[in-house]
């Protein structure tokens, strides 16, 4: 039988059978895991999701054990257990995991396992995009942490300030930090995108977003800032590499670059990163609190305000981490005010939670202890938080042991504990057996003893004169007794993880399969029977309230029998509803794609050109660079934008919607346009940084120095503003049917382009600027290299549109590819438009 | 804790408390500690009381309207009006503890270096600018101006007695006013992480009278005496043959380099190599014998190849230089 | 449960739906449109500070003039966030339902809507008036 035969044959219902029968039997065909060593090829959020919370858990356990070697040195003064670099090395990848293979990919991970649950969806809209996220996530973070087993970590800190980490580390360790952890930040962007697209477009039929779970609420908050926050990073991580590389001056100060810029685009990142890590965890207390007060939360919409609220102030913050950087005291005035506002949401999220309580009737279980005690913990480092917060008392704590207990009360009170108690809360949904309640309530007990007496003692040792990153300390200054208890704190706390860690790993064989729904919560993951089956959900359900469970009659009895939307996979096929961002009506019935081993190799391929660029392998790096986009590209050429064998469906309810779309009514133009304002993000990174030199010297361009002028400039924003009209021109031709005209123009489109980015260097070339001469030249060549790498990726998406027409798959019906292309032009018009009135206009003006 | 004995480098470093402040702007931060950390308690106290209240021992169902109030009172409004304060109070803190630059004040540069100090007094009658290394001396009652300048990486000026923290920025010059308000001996430290041996780089500060300090300034002012013991002439030869003058200067002897700290009166001093070290003649040879096993990665190379007993003549030398 | 169940029979979920709220293209963006002017007005102000700082007063100088600049900015930023929140008032007190706006209809995702925008205008609003408070107690650019 082909394989056409086998699926029509599976698509039959078979004698004997009933309705329901045959539905789940196609359903769990269609979902099928694969088996064998084919399980790896997975796509689907069930397994992408586990694979990658494991993943960031074991990442959270590594640098948790370089905490304790930490702990050990410092336990006694003058201790020689690791040496002053060893320990740098420890503290620099301690940080950085934590942060950047912990704290973000945990939320990111979680949500991919659970918000399509929650959302009553079959999956994420782009499955193999997180699955390459993953691949990329585990390469990266295994090359990160792997570094320290040849003495050759990063140990510039896990924020790298310059001059220090450019000039005067040698050795990859710092090389590795800049491009490991930009190839990760790449895979947190891609999976901010699908989540977004997730919350905004696959929710349930009815889910208006009044009745949106708080979580999805909090993932579209986080998934906005990692757009916003990450990609700055990403720019200063260019920069900072190609000082590194190839010695272009933006940190150095005797070529008229500045450390502090790098402090800037760093905290622009590093401050918003704290709340990225710490509004999901609230976001899972938020999810729990119900099921332990067993009713609604009180104040949904404060909780709404409160994430939103907090989204955007904490980008007001950054500067609260340069303090002592001798700005003005009105600038610092500026950011103690936002420091300062940021605790009001924060307030009404722990009151709303703690009203909740008051008016449910509480049932004592291990993950209300854990939330119990995160309570306890961070509402102190809170406290401690607008301490800091106030640049007075600051000057005196800032990079001292009082900081490092403030953002380990914040961080573990709000982060850890919380997820530590969703783990327990949602292990039966994910691993259909239920943690021990005895071992759980040991591992909370001794975990927060341990933290208290590991934390609390360095408030103290800070305010007694103890800086941070110290490798030792010595006797007489009464810090002996504070870090010999901070130590047996810290020991205490790793066995209650390591109880954890048992309860979770141990065998569960004998043990029942848990009961359904067994915290009797309200919210729609739990209507799955246990352990789940691999469809997700049995039929996507109608949704009239925000707990389904507790507030629509008969609605796990509806949902097993399948009596919603698509309680069937009658071509066999992976598939999940498409919605409207407010209302949620049903407009798409998507396709989703199975498994594939192109995400892995893409992965592999992108993962070799940053691992080989960190060891200044560039014919390899770029040959794998080359061989990541051929896979990228064959990954798009046969997984989207597939011909679907009708126009509409039946999903059920008597509702019919398309099985293709494109434009704003599909996800794919969603992600486009939300990774896009990411990359704008980063670019404006860039350009501040011209801005700033300008503001930092008396004048910039500096005088006697040569520009690009402004004629080549001007030429090549001419020359591209036509490549952007011509592309909207194309795209007019082919959904007007005009299929030839349409080629004709792509194909000018694969001239203009390249003619374009020709004149935007010649500007610099012919002028002779010398990007290691000076700051000016080496900003405006970055510039001009952000801009070009954008039009080269502009060049394969004309270049890729051209062939899909050529091959009859880009037509008046299938526009997709076209008008995603045109979207990118649209951003990339404003990228040199910005570009262009920056280098060739600017300088004329100042 | 106990005090310390005398003489270990704790002690000889001196005091280093932000809550014991011995500086103007460390007093005002301390009596805005004192209260942060009282009103901290206080919200923490009613906070968790209130969640251990609701979650553990609260009847069943309070009335819904009545716990709305809660979330706007608790949750928003009182917040925001103990923020307001809060803020409004730093504010008006801030030019107390980062004031403008005061006349009549003592003026100082200091460069932060890996992994020490440099300082030079500005001359208030136009003779030249006296240098000084890892130890400052300050007129009690008097501002005294820090310009703060870095020729490598960022190190950050903190005594935690007199004042809070300035980072020390390469390429840029950042100002901190002093005010010590009583006599005593402040350890410094560098708060910024700096390289391999950030934990080995603090300095002494020496809050004096005026007369005293005024006789300090000269005694550092004037140029290094003669050893007057045989083996402490044969230790100057030994600096001499050695080159160690090309990267130290003794004001006063051929040695004029300016790669590492003056070491015109560095036997005056209360630590070596910053703090790494008490300052006595075993201490020398432990130091130029072992650079490294002492401050991991510091610049200087280590002369362990010297004859024992050429070691102990320059150690008695250098201690010799008061 | 079923208390909960019953909870829900209320008169707002059979409320006559005015035809002009069926039909409407609801917008999402007059949430983040508060907070959006609160980071407008936040980095007018610290722009116009640094640059002042920078490049007009010196580092020691007065703050005079950005004192006002900022000061005006508050006052347009405040107005504007007012504005914002009075929409969203109008939003959330439609008919004569209360919150928590939780039923699946058009008006009580309409209430929903304003009810948040109302919230975030009002801690917007905050927020702009503390970063207001700096130029009254600071001086100069030290």
């Amino acid at each position: 039988m082909s394989g056409r035969d086998k699926l029509l044959d599976w698509a039959r219902t078979r004698p004997g059978e009933s309705v329901q029968e045959a539905q789940e039997r196609r359903l769990a065909k269609a979902w099928e895991t694969p088996t064998g060593w084919r399980y790896w090829s997975a796509v689907n959020n069930t397994e992408v999701g586990l694979w990658y919370t494991v993943c960031a858990f074991l990442f959270f356990l590594f640098a948790g054990v370089l905490a304790l070697i930490m702990r050990a040195q410092l336990a006694v003064p003058d201790n020689d257990l690791v040496t002053a670099d060893q320990y740098n090395q420890l503290f620099t990848l301690h940080g950085s995991a934590m942060m950047f293979l912990f704290g973000v990919p945990s939320f990111e991970a979680f949500s991919i396992l659970v918000l399509p649950q929650m959302l009553g969806a079959r999956d994420l809209p782009f499955p193999r995009l997180s699955a390459f996220g993953f691949w990329c996530f585990l390469i990266g973070g295994v090359f990160v942490c792997g570094s320290i087993y040849f003495d050759a970590a990063p140990k510039g800190g896990w924020f790298m300030y310059p001059p220090l980490a450019t000039e005067y580390q040698d050795g990859y360790g710092n090389d590795i930090w800049l491009l490991g952890l930009s190839f990760i930040e790449i895979a947190s962007i891609a999976a901010a995108v699908e989540l977004i697209v997730g919350a905004l477009k696959t929710r349930p039929p009815g889910m208006r977003i009044n009745l949106m779970p708080l979580y999805a609420w909090y993932v579209l908050v986080v998934a906005g800032m990692i757009l916003f926050a990450f990609p700055p990073l990403i720019a200063g991580d260019l920069l900072f590499e190609m000082q590194r590389a190839f010695d272009w001056p933006f940190f150095d100060p005797d070529r008229g670059g500045d450390p502090l810029l790098w402090q800037h685009l760093f905290w622009i990142f590093g401050h918003p990163e704290v709340y990225i890590i710490f509004l999901p965890a609230i976001a899972l207390v938020a999810t729990m609190i119900p099921a332990f007060a067993q009713r609604p939360l009180v104040g949904y919409s404060w909780v709404v305000l409160a994430a939103v609220g907090t989204g955007f102030i904490s980008f007001g913050l950054w500067v609260h981490h340069m303090y002592t950087t001798g700005l003005p005291n009105v600038s610092l005035g500026f950011f103690s005010a936002a420091s300062v506002s940021v605790a009001i949401p924060t307030g009404v999220q722990l009151f709303c939670f703690i009203a909740t309580m008051l008016v449910g009737r509480a049932t004592g279980n291990v993950p209300m202890l854990w939330v119990s005690g995160a309570f306890a913990v961070f509402v102190l480092g809170g406290l401690t938080g607008v301490m800091v917060a106030l640049a007075p008392f600051d000057f005196q704590a800032h990079d001292t042991y009082f900081v490092v207990a403030h953002l380990h009360y914040v961080l573990v009170g709000g982060v850890v504990f919380p997820i530590l108690g969703a783990i327990h809360y949602f292990y039966p949904l994910v691993g259909g057996r239920s943690l021990s309640p005895r071992l759980g309530k040991i591992a909370f007990w001794l975990a927060f003893v341990g933290f208290n007496l590991a934390f609390w003692p360095m408030h103290i040792s800070g305010l007694r004169g103890m800086p941070r990153r110290v490798f030792t300390y010595e006797p007489g200054m009464g810090l002996e007794l504070l870090n010999l208890v901070s130590t047996i704190g810290a020991f205490t706390l790793a066995t209650g993880l390591a109880v954890f860690l048992w309860d979770v790993i141990r065998p569960k064989g004998r043990q029942p399969v848990s009961a359904r729904n067994p915290w009797n919560a309200g919210s729609l993951e739990w209507a799955t029977k246990i352990p789940p089956p691999p469809w997700g959900a049995r039929t996507i359900p109608a949704v009239s309230s925000r707990y389904p469970l507790w507030q629509q009659e008969n609605f796990v009895a509806d949902y097993d029998a399948g009596r919603f939307y698509l309680p069937d996979a009658e071509e066999v096929k992976r598939e999940t509803i498409i919605t409207t961002v407010i209302d949620a009506r049903p407009i798409q019935c998507l396709r989703v794609p199975g498994p594939a081993w192109l995400t892995m190799i893409a992965a592999g391929f992108a993962g070799g050109f940053f691992i080989l660029g960190t060891f200044e392998l560039y014919a390899l790096a770029i040959t794998c660079g080359a061989l990541a986009t051929a896979t990228i590209l064959a990954w798009l050429w046969t997984g989207t934008a597939v011909e679907p064998e009708k126009e509409e469906k039946d999903i059920g309810l008597g509702v019919t919607v398309p099985l293709y779309a494109s434009g704003p009514a599909s996800v794919g133009w969603w992600a486009m346009f939300i990774t896009m304002i990411g990359d704008m993000a980063a670019f404006a990174g860039i350009v501040f940084g011209y801005y700033f030199f300008w503001t930092v010297h008396p004048e910039f361009p500096p005088p006697g120095s040569r520009g690009p002028g402004w004629e080549w400039p001007t030429i090549a924003l001419a020359i591209l503003v036509l490549a952007w009209a011509v592309t909207m021109g194309a795209q007019k031709a082919i959904r007007g049917g005009r299929e030839r005209l349409g080629i004709a123009l792509l194909a000018a489109c694969l001239v203009l382009g390249p003619v374009g980015v020709a004149a935007l260097a010649a500007g610099p070339w012919l002028t002779g600027m010398d990007p290691t001469a000076h700051a000016y030249p080496a900003t405006v060549w970055v510039l001009v290299l952000w801009t070009g790498i954008h039009l080269a990726i502009g060049f394969v998406a004309h270049a890729y549109c051209l062939a899909r027409a050529l091959a009859g798959r880009l037509t008046a019906r299938r526009d997709i590819d076209i008008r995603n292309t045109t979207l990118y032009w649209h951003f990339m018009f404003a990228t040199v438009l910005v570009t262009v009135a920056t280098i060739g206009g600017f300088p004329l003006v100042s | 804790m106990a005090a310390p004995p005398d003489d270990t480098l704790a002690a000889l470093l001196g005091e280093s408390s932000v809550l014991a402040p011995a500086g103007r702007s460390a007093a005002a931060i301390a009596e805005l500690s004192w209260w942060l950390f009282g009103g901290a308690t206080l919200i923490w106290l009613v906070v968790i009381g209130l969640s251990i209240y609701a979650a553990y021992f609260g009847p069943r169902a309070h009335d819904e309207a009545k716990v709305r109030l809660l979330v706007v009172g608790g949750g928003a409004v009182i917040p925001t009006l103990v923020l307001a304060g809060v803020l409004a109070w730093g504010l008006w803190l801030m030019p107390q503890v980062k004031p403008p630059l005061p006349q009549g004040a003592v003026e100082i540069e200091v460069e932060g270096l890996q992994w020490w100090w440099r300082a030079r007094y500005r001359a208030e009658t136009g003779e030249t600018a006296v240098p000084v290394a890892n130890e400052l001396a300050l007129p009690v009652g008097r501002p005294a101006v820090l310009r703060l300048t870095s020729p490598d990486v960022i190190h950050s000026f903190w005594v935690p007695a007199l004042a809070g923290k300035m980072d020390m920025i390469p390429g840029r010059e950042t100002v901190i006013v002093l005010e010590p308000t009583r006599t005593g001996v402040f350890r410094g430290a560098c708060a910024e992480y700096c390289g391999a041996s950030h934990a080995l780089m603090s300095f002494a500060v020496l809050v004096m009278e005026p007369a005293a300090w005024e006789a300090w300034l000269a005694r550092q002012a004037a140029p290094a005496e003669p050893p007057a013991s045989a083996a402490a002439q044969r230790g100057m030869a030994v600096f001499t043959e050695y080159g160690c003058g090309a990267c130290h200067a003794i004001r006063g002897t051929e040695a004029d380099g300016d790669v590492g700290p003056d070491l015109t009166h560095v036997g005056s001093r209360r630590t070596l190599a910053a703090g790494a070290l008490p300052n006595t003649p075993d201490d020398y040879v432990r130091w130029i014998s072992d650079v490294h096993e002492v401050k991991p990665d510091a610049n200087m190379p280590p002369f362990g190849m010297l004859p024992e007993g050429d070691l102990a003549a320059l150690a008695l030398y250098l201690d010799g230089l008061t | 449960m079923e208390d909960r169940m019953e909870d829900r029979s209320d008169a707002a979920r059979r409320e006559e739906i005015p035809d002009e709220l069926q039909a409407r293209r609801e917008t999402i963006f007059m949430i983040p449109a508060a907070p959006a002017i609160w980071a407008a007005h936040f980095l007018a102000s610290y722009i116009t500070a640094a640059i002042w700082c920078a490049k007009v007063a010196g580092r020691t100088g007065a703050l005079d003039g950005a004192r006002w600049l900022v000061a005006g900015y508050t006052g347009v930023a405040l107005l504007a966030i007012a504005i914002v929140g009075i929409w969203g008032f109008r939003h959330h007190s439609y008919g004569d339902a209360t919150v928590p706006h939780d039923f699946d209809t058009p008006a009580d995702r309409h209430r929903f809507l304003g009810f948040s925008t109302l919230l975030l205008a009002a801690l917007s609003f905050v927020a702009v008036l503390f970063v207001g408070m700096v130029v009254v107690f600071t001086e100069t650019c030290r």
